[in-house]
């Protein structure tokens, strides 16, 4: 590794100050001229009916309501929240059997909190006045809560494109048997001294981004649809607005706004829909539409839930010979991820170990409660659930130890990844798990808690996990990036790739700025998306690994032309010229230099004399500029250990310790990466132990708020050492690899695991609550 | 429907106690009275009730008071926060039950705004400071109309979310009795996260002598519509000496002696499996052996 100013260090967040002195502007604290406020009406008292009258009469005689917006006044068109159909080529989308399932507003309710109507109004209190004095007749249909229930043949049939209520299985032209994986499964698992098999429970639980969604759309006077909002694929939007309103992709615009929080809660479209139908209602006055949090959570999208069929075959030495495994999603109400999940999901345990052989089957089935979609982890945390505590069962069995066992059977170098077919390029999974294990004192802590007495019970639990850097070959992976040279050497770069947060625009200034030897403060970032090229969204942990590449392409093009200038100058050859300290170096003679500011500077600023007719340096302002697809993905590994206490008397854990160590090839910015592992293990903490939406057998939300959905808050969350393995990937650039969707993975296999060595119980529903394990507890006496 | 914005009300801001039972008589039943708010603005509660009228207290500096008398008790003003109960040396001292509510009460947030008085006044099963005081013993003063009068503790609570209070009067004061030498109070409560409304809580008020346990009061929340006292079990408990044995008993009937029932928070079945342990837990906890 050669040394470098920015990259590797500690660097401040760029948001950071602003956020914390609480002057970050959101879309929800838009002020435009003119400005008015919609009100989405959404069905609260229905998880499933159908509109038999909608009387909007009264809210349109509210003094200050402007329109009031039917289903019928507003485009017919259907639409998918997700992006998919962005991503993969149309014939793959069509036989992924992607569907557009959702109107804007509806008049056959299929979730709590679908759309049927909207108001715009002077203010937001009348908008709300307004809506309160809507008129529905519902026709209530049957609910169902699960995919066993919609499966059923006299089922309801939510779309008759998807017979059965299935919106998705892996389709049989690409995966013949609708399953993927290698090898005969069913002879290899006769072949097993021991077969372990369960079905586990995944809850469904929420991103709980800070920021509830907000937007503006402005239909303005010159034909432009603009829509002020946070998403996380602000390119992606814009297409997927045009081809709903029907406009040229040219009359969209979208302006990034601050985003508070993403987790995948803003992949594609939220409530744009909603908005800019409003705002074409009403041309020429910008439209505000605010979510409370309650209506964010029963109407945008979750982690799939599901059951997790799981069979592991092994023999006696542990040799994994044979997986079998159906992951059963609940998609709840309209189609949008259901292929992406549960096709990505089987990667994940297809990537993770050497089996001798693995059929992965997985589907999605319609059900009344909300829509399911992209979370961190797209399906990873779920199969790390079930796959790291099945694979401790059998350890369990055979007396083998599981970190033992981990570092045997992992895949490595050469072995395919999560993408059959595409070879892992690096993986420190050993070191990660010799130096986590030695981190929480492994050995003497499971040989210790063996053996306990006493109401209080330890344990402690490993679980590891390999993810992407991008969703290359299987995804769409394009990011530009633009470098512009002012005249003062300072550098704006532009790019579309949003900043959720997680530091990401921080990251780019400091791989800029390493790649041209500028300081980071000259450098600022501009996101705009008339002057931005393409870039497919901040998802899929490709920010850093693949916009960064694209800023280094593009810098490098910066860099190819200072050199290009300067030996035009200096008549010295451009290969014998080199850039180093803002200054352009004749290799062998130092001597002969010339400042890249006054490379710029001439640059913009070109004279020609007169007299001579000759120009002071050679004219034109220098821009590089880079169209980046990666070559790879680089798939980091992790593992994770987890030490945790549970109280047999009333079932509670008490989470003591998380070691996570991370393969991250190269950490660009080391505090940030921490701070991924960290927040990540708190949402992968949720998951197993506290957070689940639940539902009325109605199919109503139970928990719509943070009163009732609890998240770990900061005196709960357990002490956490984070160790970063840096071994470079050989083919990223500078070596890196993700670590933004990682968090929320293995950590939950760590604490299931750790939980069941405590108690001798493997627990197969998620959260793992105390009235969960005292249950258990009282099933099986604990000695 | 969810909303962010505030429904329609009148505020009313008394400058004096009795122009606040003036306007409480005034515009009996309509009235809801705004001190820390933290309950009454959340979406859940306000649109729920709906008042025509929110009295704040804000002018009611008088009310601001946390007093230890030697030989009377705590007594309590209204606006007194829940942190002011933490900053209190003799709270800590004399009414560990009381000041172990209030150190794990919300959050330091809520805790810096709610009242003592608004969490009784809820009427909720699950207020903290409220099952504490429960077991401490002590009065709720209000002043209406015809002047002041005190409602014990034990009577003050008539179903979810209803006291003793009448329309136009206002809870003035909380009073809590002197500790003896050899009283012993503690609280304990169970959550889904640190900070939450609690799943199941538990007080206890003893006078010992040595190992002995001469009088008893137990307050236990979430098992029931109201806060409740577990008399019978303390009638186990009187006059015994605590030993692992009586304990266990005492547990066991806890567990007779409560109807919890199924919530977002918990169970019915759990609310009884851990009724009888936190009861033991506390008592020793009180009593200084846990």
């Amino acid at each position: 590794m050669s040394e470098k100013t920015y990259v590797g260090k500690n660097v401040p967040k760029l948001d950071a100050r602003e956020k914390a002195c609480g002057q970050a502007v959101y879309a929800a604290d838009l002020q435009l001229p003119g400005m008015l406020y919609g009100k989405i009406v959404r069905c609260w008292d229905h998880a499933h009916a159908r509109v038999l009258k909608l009387d909007l009469s009264d809210a349109a005689k509210v003094p200050g309501v402007v329109k009031v917006l039917a289903p019928k006044d507003v485009t017919q068109k259907n639409y998918n929240t997700g992006v998919l159909d962005l991503m993969v080529p149309e014939e793959m989308g069509q036989l992924l059997g992607d569907i557009e399932d959702q109107r804007i507003f509806t008049d056959h309710v299929r979730h709590q909190g679908d759309a049927i109507c909207g108001i715009i109004a002077e203010s937001e209190e009348i908008a709300e006045i307004a809506a309160g004095k809507v008129k529905v007749l519902y026709e209530p249909l049957p609910v169902y809560l699960s995919a066993e229930e919609s499966a059923r043949p006299d089922a309801f049939q939510f779309d008759e494109r998807k017979p059965g209520n299935r919106a998705f299985q892996l389709p049989e032209q690409m995966f013949p048997g609708n399953a993927y994986g290698w090898g005969d499964v069913d002879v290899e698992m006769a072949k097993a001294d021991l077969v372990v098999e369960e079905t586990f429970y995944l809850p469904k639980v929420k991103q709980c981004q800070m920021e509830p969604h907000a937007y503006v759309a402005h239909y303005d006077q010159t034909g432009r649809l603009n829509c002020w909002t946070s998403t996380q694929m602000p390119k992606c939007v814009q297409p997927k607005l045009a081809r709903l309103f029907e406009l040229p992709i040219s009359r969209v615009n979208l302006i990034s706004t601050t985003i508070g929080g993403g987790f995948g809660g803003r992949l594609g479209m939220v409530f744009e829909p909603e908005t800019c139908a409003m705002a074409l209602a009403v041309p020429g006055r910008p439209v505000k539409v605010q979510s409370t949090r309650e209506e964010d959570w029963i109407a945008s999208e979750s982690r799939h839930p599901g059951k997790y069929w799981i069979k592991l075959g092994v023999k006696k030495d542990g040799t994994p010979v044979a997986v079998d495994a159906h992951f059963t999603s609940n998609a709840g109400a309209y189609f949008s991820h259901s292929s992406g999940v549960p096709f990505t999901t089987g990667g994940w345990l297809t990537g993770m170990y050497k089996y001798g052989a693995i059929r992965y089957k997985g589907d999605t089935y319609y059900t009344n409660q909300a829509p399911s979609g992209a979370f961190r982890g797209y399906g990873n945390p779920q199969t790390n659930f079930a796959l790291e505590q099945i694979v401790d069962r059998a350890c369990t069995e055979l007396n083998i130890d599981p970190v033992e066992w981990r570092k045997k059977w992992h895949k490595g170098v050469g072995d395919d990844g999560w993408c059959i077919g595409v070879p892992y390029s690096s993986c420190a999974l050993d070191e990660c798990l010799e130096r986590g294990a030695e981190a929480i004192g492994w050995k003497e802590k499971r040989a210790r808690y063996a053996n306990q007495s006493g109401s209080k019970r330890r344990g402690v639990g490993v679980g590891v996990m390999t993810h992407t850097s991008g969703a290359m070959p299987m995804l769409l992976e394009h990011t530009t990036c633009t470098v512009k040279m002012n005249e003062d050497a300072s550098v704006v770069i532009t790019l579309s790739c949003s900043d959720l947060g997680q530091g990401s625009h921080t990251v780019l200034k400091q791989i800029a700025a390493d790649t041209l030897g500028m300081p980071m403060d000259e450098i600022h970032i501009l996101v705009n998306m008339d002057a931005a090229g393409f870039d497919i969204g901040s998802h899929a942990s490709r920010t850093t690994y693949v916009g960064g590449g694209a800023v280094i392409k593009a810098c490098e093009d910066v860099k190819r032309q200072l050199i290009e200038r300067a030996a035009i100058r200096l008549g010295v050859p451009e290969e014998d010229l080199e850039i180093k300290d803002r200054q352009v170096f004749a290799k062998h003679d130092r001597d002969k230099r010339l400042s890249v500011m006054e490379i710029c500077h001439t640059g913009v600023y070109n004279f020609t004399n007169p007299e001579n007719g000759e120009t002071n340096g050679v004219p034109g302002q220098i821009t590089g500029y880079a169209s980046h697809f990666p070559g790879h993905n680089s798939p980091p590994f992790g593992a994770c250990f987890a030490e945790v206490e549970v109280d047999i008397e009333t079932g509670e854990v008490k989470v003591i310790e998380l070691v996570i160590a991370h393969d991250i090839g190269r950490a660009i910015n080391p505090m940030a990466v921490e701070g991924q592992l960290q927040g990540g293990a708190h949402q992968a903490l949720g998951m197993t132990l506290t957070e689940e939406t639940c539902y009325t057998e109605a199919g109503l939300c139970r928990n719509n708020s943070f009163t009732d959905y609890k998240m770990l808050g900061p005196t709960d969350m357990p002490k956490m050492t984070t160790i970063l393995v840096e071994q470079p990937d050989p083919i990223a650039p500078f070596g890196m690899k993700s670590v933004g969707e990682a968090g929320p993975v293995n950590p939950v296999g760590a604490t299931a695991n750790a939980i069941s060595h405590a108690l001798g119980i493997m627990f197969t529903e998620a959260p793992i609550t105390p009235e969960r394990i005292l249950q258990a507890l009282s099933e099986q006496k604990v000695a | 429907m969810s909303s962010r914005v505030l429904p329609q009300f009148d505020l009313l801001t008394p400058q004096s106690i009795p122009e606040a039972v003036a306007m409480l008589s005034q515009h009996q039943g309509q009235v809801s009275v705004l001190a820390g708010g933290t309950d009454m603005l959340l979406w859940n509660y306000i649109r729920k009730v709906k008042p025509t009228y929110l009295l704040r207290l804000s002018g009611l500096d008088e009310l601001d008071y946390l007093n230890y008398i030697p030989g009377e008790g705590l007594i309590i003003g209204a606006k007194v926060k829940i942190v002011q109960l933490l900053e209190h040396p003799d709270v800590a001292e004399k009414f560990p039950a009381l000041y172990q509510a209030a150190s794990t009460f919300a959050t330091p947030q809520i805790r810096n705004m709610a009242t003592v008085m608004g969490n009784v006044l809820r009427g909720s099963p699950a207020g903290d400071c409220s099952c504490a005081i429960l077991a401490l013993g002590g009065q709720v003063v209000l002043q209406g109309p015809q002047g002041e009068r005190l409602v014990g503790i034990d009577d003050f609570w008539v179903a979810y979310g209803v006291t003793e209070r009448k329309n136009d009067e206002l809870a003035v004061e909380l009073r809590i009795p002197e500790p003896t030498s050899t009283t012993r109070s503690a609280f304990i409560r169970m959550t889904r996260v640190h900070e939450d409304l609690a799943k199941i809580n538990v007080a206890v008020c003893l006078e010992m002598k040595q190992n002995t346990c001469q009088r008893a009061r137990i307050a236990m929340g979430c098992v029931g519509p109201i806060l409740v006292r577990l008399k019978q079990t303390e009638k186990l408990l009187e006059g015994q000496q605590i030993t692992g044995e009586l304990l266990e008993q005492l547990a066991a009937s806890a567990q007779e002696e409560i109807a919890p029932i199924d919530d977002q928070r918990s169970t019915e079945e759990y609310r009884r499996q851990v009724a009888g342990v936190i009861l033991r837990r506390v008592i020793e906890k009180a009593v200084g052996t846990h």
